[in-house]
């Protein structure tokens, strides 16, 4: 299977701590890649070094067939990879107006903005909360409103951080729904998770991060189901 | 004490016939004021942000200038742009000393300290996620950025208005580099100063009631802003 997009020698220290030594990590087209590790185990650096969002100490990216280093991919991933944190972050406006606003950035004009948005609303049962100001959602309709806002801009790779973390089950369920709906679009997913149960039907590929290291645990997609942790090896390539 | 309530009521008489006299003043006041914070604070904002969100060499030593620079008395700044502008200063030949346009320099450099202090604390205290959703939706860095600034608005609105707060009523600054000419450079504080000082109280008093007006309806803005701002964090 050919690859979205691939890390080389990521490396980063934070106050003099070795936060994360990866060798090799490639991300294939269209998978759902579950990351598990204990809390401090670097998921969240990792994901936001992928995203563009955090500077590695080094870090070389295999993308759309050039090798660049961090810095020359950085625009590039910025703008084909989302992150979502654990606790998404919506800006202090209406529902639509979070969900048009990547949209505007990539200039689009309000009519389409409009046609899009609503068209997503509806995609995600949304449409009754348009208007409501974001902050006053609940935190599972926050979720679904950032994944949506995520959705709408096709983008090439979703990173989510504990996307599931403090959601009563309802919410949960919902949220596992939209994901399982995003992958089968073709959307490529990163789910950052300790309850792996909750989007274990979703995931092809499982990777732990222990000690700054990763490893990847037994295929889950050919049982359908996330096992117990199990070291199978250390450098990653799906190539 | 009835010379006090005469003065009073002659004041308000001032104010409410619309006097010619104290109307200029307090519209060269306002314009110059409001020229000094609009052209400070974009500038004072970026730097905050900068302070706020980028890890830099000398980013603790500059964040305690601007601390130090808040509380220097407007006289101080006053005697050191007055040198700067004067005849034998390095900026003599620009011919700015005794001018608006030195009190809106000076007071520029009244206001800034303050203003970067307070939006620096502001966007001390916006959510890094917000940032980091506004880059990863695709904004660019300067987009991103205003986005922030709306994010911690009522904090920067706060700053601003503090901002203004400061260089209307401050003397010391525009005394030396306005040098308090009538119908150029005198303002509502080196007016008061003056009338009082000539026993032409009502003058002063009318002139002290637009600055209480104006103190009164600044605090109640910004603590009308903060109360907003608080009920959305």
């Amino acid at each position: 299977m050919s690859n979205l997009i691939s890390y080389k020698d990521i490396s980063i220290s934070l106050s003099g701590r070795l936060i994360l030594s990866i060798d090799q990590l490639a991300i294939p087209f269209r998978q759902c890649t579950l990351l598990t590790g204990r809390n401090g185990s670097g998921k969240t650096t990792l994901l936001k070094i992928m995203s563009g969002l955090l500077k590695p100490d080094s870090a070389h990216i295999a993308y759309q067939g050039l090798n660049l280093s961090w810095r020359q991919a950085k625009p590039y991933i910025q703008k084909d990879i989302i992150y979502l944190h654990q606790q998404p972050y919506l800006f202090d406006s209406t529902v639509f107006n979070n969900i048009a606003y990547g949209l505007y950035r990539n200039g689009e004009n309000k009519t389409s903005v409009h046609k899009k948005v609503n068209q997503a609303l509806e995609w995600a049962n949304l449409s009754h909360l348009a208007h409501q100001p974001a902050n006053s959602l609940s935190g599972g309709e926050k979720q679904r409103v950032a994944l949506t806002r995520a959705r709408i801009l096709s983008q090439s790779l979703l990173l989510l951080d504990e996307p599931t973390a403090s959601m009563d089950s309802e919410s949960k369920q919902q949220t596992s729904l939209l994901l399982q709906r995003l992958n089968a679009e073709g959307l490529t997913i990163i789910i950052s998770s300790h309850e792996s149960h909750t989007v274990s039907h979703l995931i092809d590929r499982h990777l732990h991060l222990e000690n700054g290291r990763m490893t990847e645990i037994n295929n889950a997609s050919q049982n359908n189901k996330v096992t117990p942790f199990k070291t199978t090896k250390n450098t990653l390539t799906n190539e | 004490m009835n010379d006090l309530n005469q003065a009073t009521i002659n004041a308000f008489q001032l104010l409410l016939s619309g006097n010619s006299g104290i109307w200029e003043i307090i519209s060269l006041s306002f314009s110059v004021s409001l020229s000094a914070i609009l052209i400070a604070s974009p500038f004072a904002l970026i730097i905050a942000f900068f302070l706020a969100f980028f890890q830099f060499p000398g980013r603790r030593i500059l964040i305690s200038v601007f601390n130090t620079f808040m509380s220097v008395p407007a006289v101080i700044i006053g005697l050191a742009l007055y040198l700067l502008l004067s005849r034998s200063g390095p900026f003599g030949d620009l011919q700015l000393l005794f001018t608006s346009k030195a009190m809106i320099i000076g007071q520029i450099l009244l206001s800034f300290p303050l203003l970067v202090a307070m939006a620096h604390a502001s966007f001390q205290a916006a959510d890094r996620r917000a940032w980091e959703t506004a880059i990863t939706l695709g904004a660019k860095p300067y987009r991103a950025f205003f986005t922030l600034a709306h994010e911690v608005r009522f904090g920067l609105i706060a700053a601003v208005v503090a901002g203004f707060g400061r260089v209307i009523a401050e003397i010391g600054c525009s005394m030396m580099v306005g040098g308090n000419i009538l119908h150029a450079t005198r303002n509502i504080p080196t007016a008061i100063a003056l009338e009082t000082s000539k026993g032409e109280f009502s003058h002063g008093i009318a002139l002290g009631i637009v600055l209480l007006v104006l103190a009164l309806g600044l605090n109640a803005g910004v603590s009308m802003v903060q109360g907003k701002g608080g009920l959305h964090s």
